[in-house]
């Protein structure tokens, strides 16, 4: 397939950078080899005639070749030093991420969705963290952002606006002002269907006969039950029509006539029968044929649409429905106020994101239909350019229209995506909207899920001009290529310029819009530096009319170009290379098909569930996995180094310091299990406070908690500390230690130096973790006591197997004396001084942000969401149980989407109505593919 | 417990019934990530009472520890530079000690500084020894030293293991440059008897060294390294070896040599008769004899009370300095302006 990629393997940021810091251990690791092996060279002497350096001693430390001894202490020193390398880090951060995976997200309460029973899943365990540092979001529109679902909303019929329904973003803004909205409780009579979502008294059950001027009602119902393309199927009772439209807008607009009391019914090839209630009297129900003398349809630069209808009592109207801007031009030169008063709708419509159509008409007399009918007859029949021969025609009538008024259709946003998307945005991600759709439906999404409004400065970069169309209409291939090259790069370089000077100047935000056949030409090489320089400097950016492989290409751009982590989401199959492409692929799974699941890393059911993903879980695995590796790395080089130091004093001839079973179970069973409950249960504020103060993000994106300057910090205390370990406790070994003067050995001062590691050590995570539950304590002390019990055992029991007895009764020598344990008191606290030091002044002095919410919230008992879940589980609200309802619909058979008249697929749509063949665009045959797989799920 | 789950579940069964098959995950405050847990906020409050605690705990200890040291007599005495005549270069020296033929006995005299009650411990210091070096730490072979039946057992010991063809018991490096030097102490003309017995842990003496045991054909190379060892007394009893053996953490150790059980007083003119038999020279290492009284915490030992004493002080000090800084610019907790998107409004 053309637009498919090869599936790439998905690897953290973090494992990356982990990587260099297990690099630059090896070479560390090296150079303290080095230097031990040169000191070995260096020392070695046959004057330590105790060391039996006599005629053939074996190589290694043989004096007259002291080249030979280095290299062979090299190794010696590699495998002694080889502690260094976390290797069980690999291990633990697998468990860690894979008890993630499987025991949190999946299981997270907060991201079931209980309408489709759909839990959270994570495909992969590999990226957890990598959803702490998300900074761009890329974003599918049509069932990802929305749910493909249109209704009816608002209106505005004769300068008056009706409908009390409340949008998505009104309630956000609203929220954001601190303002109140008075939301009228719905009455229980209101009809829940889909595609109608509208009440208001005023209007509704035949009470607009009440209104001031009925007649206009009259107009404007009729319009939105006459003027479409829309066929009825099944039943023709009102409860069990089906609508078959090219786009649901239209389905939406027909279904809203029917509640008003328009019911059209049927569709013969001439005419389009209504059933007309309480039209000339309360209660009365007639039904009226209209003959539908023209079609003029729509297209893109039409952006309207016409019929002329000839009444049961002759009367002759045109009705016409479309874009405002395009409406206005051609309206009459009378009724300023009903046109003022509407466009201030429109544009109130428009910012709640709401998408308009103007509705118009116009009365015709007889002759002058009957003259533009036969130019119109003509231009039908005409064999050369007749569509534009069509477009010139229709100019002639549809003009000096009557405003009748317009209508407000809620592209229904999913629950909470524009709530979602502020969060995310104050959290310092931007999100881009890569959708199919044309510009305009684009452009509204944007405004309705509150990525675009009116304070940004929008930027527009698009193929719809007039040069670029001359150039099409003229169809040489390698002139217009030509044109949309040159005017793409005068349109970068110009936004660019006012970017810059805006956004450095002015301090304003910048949406870029770009369109496909641009993106083409901007995504090539020479101007793709410049895009993604105005990209970057842009808070939203909507990409429309884009396929499927440019999706992906737009992602690589700013994964490759600007080098920072980004997330795909989408929900069909046209979105798989994009979810492929981005550092991390999130698939909406539940309705449409499963092919972006099954491409994703992690799938959720709804879009406002990415919050719940990025900023609570995202968040956590990455601050606790880079407390695991810091952690990891501080306490393998505190090891270490104490070994390091001791071997200044054996000559370099890298004696161990600690028993080999010391060494060998220092990761794996005396500072193993604490880090991994680190991993699991470090919480630094709540998940509430974390969807509270979405800015506490930003510490991932700008990777605060795994920079070199905080390993150095944890390298600087490690050496500190195993400085602090290896002289204190061989410092005064040179004396008597008990009462009765006897004197430590090396294996009596390397237990009592393991014991203060051991216990500093697991100690030192305590500091480390924000939250401590049970299991910390159990398994930190745990672990201390795992030593002891080792230690009590390995040393109190003679084994034959074991040739040197080094540490024999050790711990219990040690355990006589006094000075053993002045010293586990002093070692472990003056080792643990300078962080206690440092972790005070850092909170006191520089604290983090999450550190000050820690401290608002710090009186707060967490709450506790078992009530709040249950209740969830209980109860379905009128609003979730229609919800519910609406999931559980069939999907409709038309996967188009978009604006009332510029769905992509309509064209092709009413063109194979016709019987004419019109090929369809890549991406409508990638979503059908979709379509159908998901059909054949189902069915299975 | 259980009644009353049971109780809640079927008061609600009804409401909650599922309605299908439910993928809906099980409340558990483990996956819904709710342990309970305490939250401990370092703040300056924190972090002054722990600096003042631990100021608390440590500055008596440190001054109980260091007055046990200070009440500990102690005599160091450098003798292996006295001991050659003439102040030679280190060949000579060398080759004067590895002399068999010349009696190294040499006195010296250490004067009491202050009272001395018994037990005495005497020990000797070397310096530049290096008994921690990977060579000879495993020159040893622990089976040979328990077990009789496992004299021929020399693996390990090379190139002490075996000489004249038969295996050395103990073999090893270790045991091969056992410390050969003697002390003899008088005060004027009374001897002050040395007591051997005891200066070993009781667990080396039982459990590491048999006592059947006894050392054979050893010394009897043509290289010797040190004391040789007295072929009818078994290795358990052989305290001087067991000291030696249980080899030191650094280069620069001391070793029991024995205890005096006698008053020694103030200003007390002890002459100590030295066998100077034992080669440093060749590794310009010191040698040093030492006699100490003993404390709760051991020998002198001022490192450990100084130390306790400056991390307390430092605590201290430390608390007093933030309490300072507190009362005068005090952070107020959980100012919003702290946030960083409060302190720079444009977010970058």
């Amino acid at each position: 397939m053309m637009n498919s990629m090869s599936v790439p393997s998905k690897r953290s940021t973090l494992e990356r950078k982990l990587d260099k810091l297990i690099l630059t251990l090896f070479g560390g690791l090296f150079f303290m080899c080095l230097i031990g092996a040169i000191g070995s060279g260096v020392f070695i002497n046959r004057k330590y005639y105790y060391l039996g350096l006599f005629e053939d001693v074996e190589q290694q430390f043989n004096p007259s070749n002291r080249f030979v001894v280095s290299i062979l202490t090299m190794f010696t020193l590699i495998t002694l030093y080889s502690t260094i390398i976390p290797i069980s880090l690999y291990v633990s951060i697998e468990m860690i991420k894979f008890i993630q995976c499987a025991q949190f997200i999946n299981k997270d309460l907060r991201m079931y969705h209980a309408e489709t029973n759909t839990p959270a899943l994570a495909r992969t365990s590999n990226l957890n963290e990598e959803l702490g540092q998300v900074e761009y979001i890329f974003s599918d529109k049509t069932g990802t952002l929305t749910r493909n679902l249109m209704e009816f909303f608002k209106c505005s019929i004769g300068g008056v606006s009706y409908g009390v329904g409340i949008t998505e973003i009104e309630r956000g803004q609203a929220q954001r002002e601190g303002r109140a909205l008075n939301e009228i409780q719905k009455s229980d009579t209101v009809v829940y269907e889909k595609g109608f979502n509208f009440d208001d008294d005023r209007i509704m059950r035949g009470a607009w006969r009440n209104e001031r001027d009925p007649e206009i009602f009259k107009e404007f119902f009729r319009c939105l039950a006459l003027c479409h393309t829309v066929l009825p199927e099944g039943d023709e009772s009102p409860e069990k029509i089906v609508y078959q439209a090219a786009s649901p807008d239209e389905a939406a607009l027909v279904t809203a006539a029917k509640h008003f009391g328009f019911f059209f019914y049927r569709r013969t090839p001439t005419t389009v029968q209504l059933r007309e209630s309480h039209v000339e009297k309360m209660g009365n129900i007639q039904d009226v044929s209209y003959e539908i003398l023209n079609v003029l349809e729509f297209n893109s630069t039409r952006k309207r649409q016409s019929v002329v209808c000839r009444y049961p009592n002759g009367r002759l109207v045109l009705y016409c429905k479309g874009a405002d801007n395009v409406i206005y031009e051609r309206l009459a030169g009378t009724n300023q106020d009903i046109k003022r008063l509407t466009r201030e709708h429109l544009e109130q419509f428009g910012s709640s994101g709401l998408r308009t159509l103007c509705l118009a008409y116009r009365d015709l007399t007889i002759d002058t239909y009957e003259n533009w009918n036969e130019k119109f007859v003509q231009a039908k029949s005409s064999l050369r350019d007749r569509e534009k021969k069509l477009d010139e025609v229709a100019e002639m009538i549809e003009k000096d229209l009557i405003l009748i008024g317009s209508t407000a259709i809620e592209d229904k946003l999913q629950e909470g995506v524009p709530d979602c998307i502020d969060t995310l945005s104050r959290a310092g991600i931007k999100i881009w909207v890569l959708t199919g759709d044309k510009m305009e439906t684009a452009i509204n999404i944007a405004y309705a899920c509150n990525l675009i409004n009116n304070d940004m400065k929008q930027l527009i970069i698009t193929s719809e001009t007039d040069a670029i169309r001359e150039a099409e209409e003229k169809g040489d291939p390698v002139e217009i290529s030509r044109v949309i090259r040159d005017s793409v790069s005068h349109d970068l370089k110009r936004c660019l310029e006012e970017a810059q000077q805006d956004l450095h100047i002015f301090g304003q935000k910048l949406a870029l819009v770009i369109d496909g056949k641009c993106l083409m030409y901007a995504l090539d090489p020479s101007f793709r530096v410049d895009l993604l320089k105005l990209s970057l400097n842009c808070s939203s950016v909507v990409c429309c009319r884009v396929s499927p492989l440019q999706k992906a290409q737009v992602t690589s751009l700013v994964k490759k170009g600007a080098r920072r982590i980004t997330l795909s989401i989408g929900d069909g199959a046209n979105d798989v290379s994009m979810i492929q492409a981005a550092h991390v692929g999130v698939g909406i799974s539940g309705l449409e098909g499963m092919q972006a699941v099954m491409a994703s890393d992690f799938a959720i059911a709804q879009f406002r569930f990415l919050k719940d993903l990025l900023l609570v879980h995202g968040r956590w695995s990455y601050i606790r996995l880079c407390k695991v590796i810091t952690y990891f790395f501080y306490k393998n080089l505190t090891f270490t180094l104490t070994q390091f130091w001791f071997t200044f004093h054996t000559g370099f001839s890298g004696q161990r310091f600690y028993d080999d079973w010391f060494q060998s179970l220092y990761n794996v069973i005396f500072t193993a299990l604490p880090v991994i409950i680190l991993g699991l249960f470090d919480k630094d504020v709540s998940a509430s406070l974390a969807k509270k103060y979405p800015q506490l993000y930003k510490e991932g994106i700008r990777n605060t908690y795994f920079k070199w300057a905080v390993v150095g910090v944890w390298a600087f205390f490690a050496f500190y500390q195993s400085l602090i370990f290896y002289y204190f406790t061989t410092t005064a070994s040179e004396n008597g230690h008990n009462s009765s003067g006897k004197i430590f050995g090396l294996w009596d001062v390397s237990t009592m130096a393991f014991t203060c590691v051991v216990i500093t050590v697991n100690l030192r995570l305590l500091m480390a973790c924000n939250s401590i539950t049970r299991w910390h304590h159990l398994s930190i002390s745990g672990s201390i006591l795992a030593w002891f019990v080792f230690i009590f055992i390995y040393s109190g029991v003679m084994t034959p197997n074991d040739r040197q007895e080094n540490v024999y009764f050790t711990i219990y020598v040690l355990m006589s004396t006094f000075y053993f344990y002045l010293t586990l008191l002093l070692v472990p606290i003056v080792a643990l001084f300078g962080d206690f030091l440092y972790l005070g002044l850092q909170r006191w002095f520089f604290p983090y942000n999450y550190q000050i919410v820690q401290e608002i919230h710090r009186d707060e008992v967490d709450s506790i969401s078992r009530t709040e879940f249950l209740e969830i589980g209980n109860h379905l609200t009128p609003d979730e149980a229609r919800s519910y309802a609406i999931a559980q619909l069939p999907r409709e058979k038309s996967k188009h989407t978009g604006f009332a008249f510029d769905s992509p697929g309509y064209e092709s749509f009413f063109a194979s109505q016709a019987g004419v063949y019109v090929p369809q665009k890549a991406w409508d045959v990638a979503r059908r593919a979709s379509v159908r797989s998901s059909k054949r799920t189902s069915q299975r | 417990m259980n009644n009353s789950a049971a109780g809640t579940s079927s008061g609600s069964g009804d409401v909650s019934a599922p309605r299908r098959n439910s993928n809906r995950p099980k409340y558990s405050r483990f996956t819904q990530q709710e342990l309970p847990a305490c939250k401990p906020i370092l703040t300056p409050r924190w972090v002054i009472s722990v600096f003042t605690l631990i100021g608390v705990i440590f500055i008596p200890i440190g001054i109980a520890a260091l007055r046990a040291s200070t009440n500990v007599v102690e005599i160091v005495k450098r003798y292996d530079a006295d001991c050659i005549p003439g102040n030679n270069t280190k060949a000579y020296k060398v080759a004067y000690i590895q002399d068999k033929n010349i009696d190294k006995t040499c006195n010296i005299t250490l004067r009491v500084p202050k009272d001395m009650d018994p037990p005495i411990y005497v020990y000797y210091q070397l310096d530049n020894f290096y008994q921690n070096h990977r060579r000879y730490v495993k020159s040893r072979n622990d089976a040979q030293l328990k077990d009789r039946g496992k004299a021929n057992d020399t693996s390990g010991c090379d190139p002490e293991d075996a000489s004249n063809g038969s295996p050395i018991v103990p073999c090893g490096l270790i045991a091969w440059s056992l410390f050969n030097d003697t002390y003899n102490f008088s005060i004027g003309n009374q001897n002050l008897t040395v007591n051997k017995r005891g200066i070993s842990w009781k667990s080396d003496r039982d459990h590491k060294f048999g006592n059947d045991v006894f050392p054979r054909n050893f010394q009897n190379g043509t290289l010797i390294g040190g004391a040789s060892l007295d072929e009818n007394t078994p290795l358990s009893q052989q305290e001087d070896l067991i000291v030696w053996m249980r080899t030191a953490a650094l280069p620069t150790f001391r070793k029991s040599y024995g205890k005096i059980e006698q008053n020694l007083r103030e200003n007390d003119t002890i002459t100590v008769t030295i066998k100077n038999n034992y080669n440093t020279y060749s590794f310009s290492g010191k040698k040093k004899l030492v006699l100490s009284t003993s404390s709760w915490l051991g020998g002198k030992n001022d490192f450990i009370g100084i130390t306790y004493l400056t991390i307390g002080g430092l605590c201290f000090f430390l608390a007093i300095a933030f309490t300072g800084v507190y009362l005068v610019k005090p952070r107020k907790l959980g100012d919003p302006s702290y946030l960083s998107w409060n302190r720079n409004p444009s977010g970058r």
